[in-house]
């Protein structure tokens, strides 16, 4: 039964941190490797929130917010001059992936630190086992964002517009979509989201200016097995989550941590596609 | 000099000079075309003459390199698609023109930015294209590729355009859904007096549906004039076959 919670709270975790990555990814065409960067902004955000002494319920919604400005200003500065060029944009990621890092260590300091978790209880499981309420809480909150994305997508005309630039952005700037308005929106909310994600993981582990980086490798290969598809993402973060569970479990928890990469390389191999339909 | 800037001046679309290509491969060399208001103008000629490259640079996709372009006396060179698209031009491509995977009524609602004007809107191309309306909900990529035709130039009538370029929309089409093509674009310019642009290969269709004509040849003009004259298309076809 725990170890079915483990797999559950882990692919909602996983799906928290990548949700972001892959929506950039289908509207740019670019791998953010500055994601893992956002994600520590997060942290840290919800470390702040921590210091300032404020409720840690406000971490989520201060850290998606302070993601998202930061998100709003690169795309302007870096990643909006280098649309034509991808593979700069790319690389102009990582290095401000690295700078974020960096900022982060002159502002924080090196040191590891801890956030207050917004909820501390556990609840007893049949069996005598009891089990982490607030890994149960990311559940509920990662359905809620792929729910909430999904109506957007789905249901807006803003959605419908992501859609068609993420199709054919061309086609789409032919029909009178502003695509780079889209992609503004688009590299902002992924911020958003990165920094959001990375306050909910930090009540579950620590906060060091490096944080995002094991994390930023998982969501890359996740990603890049779940096409440009929130379904598919759902169905690689448990898959693939699942087999990350499972290896650290009745293996070793070092072997654990490259389970993810290992497997999406071998289903990219076995299946170019990977979880997605086409 | 002067007679020139007066024609851009009225012109639904003034091409002057245009130079354009992709890097240092020049494709068109200083072309010169107008079309003006309510009129249909053909542009003839071969793969690889320059036509798909002249449509993407006045849309603004491909950079112009020399000359100038103009919409409705408004010098418009340098501007972004979406700009223009919003100032009521309408391109349909010749190639991935559609939304594949959206439905029908995505593919159409797309083109509009107000959405109250779509009932109106689906209403006006059901005249034309009676199956559209029945057939909303269904994927695009589903459509025979008759029908895929047919939506495209209903995606561009829906915004009621003061311009419409069009590129090879007769290619692989049966010669009943050709007529249907001309009627429908004759019938839409009457009532709207929309100008277009429309290139092709398919010299009948060409010759039926517009009122001037240019071959362009190794991206330049190399013959104009209006349909009217008997020996026009003969004379076409053989400048297509050389």
């Amino acid at each position: 039964m725990s170890t079915l919670l483990d797999i559950l709270t882990t692919a909602a975790i996983l799906y928290s941190v990548c949700a972001g990555l892959l929506l950039v990814f289908g509207v740019m065409k670019i791998i953010n490797f500055a994601h893992g960067g956002f994600l520590t902004v997060g942290g840290y955000s919800a470390l702040l929130v921590t210091h300032l002494g404020l409720h840690p319920w406000w971490a989520p919604a201060f850290a998606f917010v302070i993601g998202a400005v930061c998100g709003m200003a690169i795309e302007r500065l870096v990643v909006r001059p280098l649309y034509s060029r991808p593979l700069d944009a790319i690389l102009a990621t990582w290095g401000l992936g690295i700078i974020i890092g960096q900022v982060i260590t002159l502002a924080f300091g090196r040191e590891v630190q801890f956030v207050k978790s917004p909820v501390t209880g556990a609840l007893d499981l049949p069996g005598g086992a009891s089990y982490s309420e607030y890994r149960l809480l990311l559940v509920a909150v990662a359905v809620a964002l792929g729910l909430t994305l999904a109506a957007v997508l789905e249901g807006t005309r803003l959605g419908l517009v992501t859609r068609a630039v993420i199709m054919n952005e061309n086609l789409a700037r032919a029909l009178g979509i502003n695509s780079g308005l889209v992609r503004f929106a688009t590299f902002s909310l992924g911020a958003g989201l990165a920094s959001l994600a990375g306050s909910l993981i930090t009540p579950l582990s620590s906060v060091d200016p490096n944080m995002g980086v094991p994390w930023l490798v998982n969501a890359f290969m996740l990603v890049m097995v779940s096409g440009v598809s929130l379904v598919s993402l759902a169905i690689a973060c448990v898959v693939l989550g699942g087999a990350q569970v499972l290896v650290s479990q009745w293996g070793n928890p070092i072997l654990g941590g490259l389970t993810i990469v290992v497997l999406a390389a071998f289903v990219l191999r076995l299946r170019p596609q990977g979880f997605s339909r086409g | 000099m002067n007679a020139r800037v007066d024609i851009a001046g009225s012109a639904a679309l003034a091409v002057a000079g245009m130079r354009s290509g992709y890097g240092e491969a020049v494709v068109v060399r200083d072309v010169h075309l107008t079309v003006q208001p309510g009129e249909i103008f053909a542009l003839l000629g071969k793969n690889g003459m320059g036509k798909s490259t002249l449509l993407k640079t006045v849309m603004g996709f491909l950079p112009l390199q020399g000359g100038a372009v103009s919409f409705f006396g408004e010098a418009v060179g340098g501007l972004a698609p979406h700009l223009l698209a919003r100032r009521s031009l309408a391109y349909t491509p010749q190639e991935q023109a559609l939304f594949q995977d959206l439905t029908v009524e995505d593919n159409l609602r797309l083109a509009l930015r107000d959405r109250t004007q779509f009932a109106a809107g689906l209403e006006r191309i059901g005249v034309h294209f009676p199956f559209i309306p029945q057939r909303l909900k269904q994927r695009a990529g589903t459509l025979s590729g008759g029908e895929q035709k047919m939506l495209l130039v209903a995606r561009a009538l829906m915004t009621r355009p003061r311009l419409i370029l069009i590129d090879e929309i007769t290619e692989g089409l049966q010669p009943s859904v050709i007529e249907r093509m001309v009627r429908v674009l004759r019938a839409e310019r009457d009532e709207t007096g929309a100008a277009m642009l429309i290139v092709e290969q398919n010299v009948q269709f060409a010759l039926a549906v517009a009122d001037r004509y240019a071959v362009l040849k190794l991206g330049e003009i190399v013959d104009t004039g209006p349909v009217g004259d008997g020996a026009v298309a003969a004379r076409i076809t053989d400048q297509l076959s050389v």
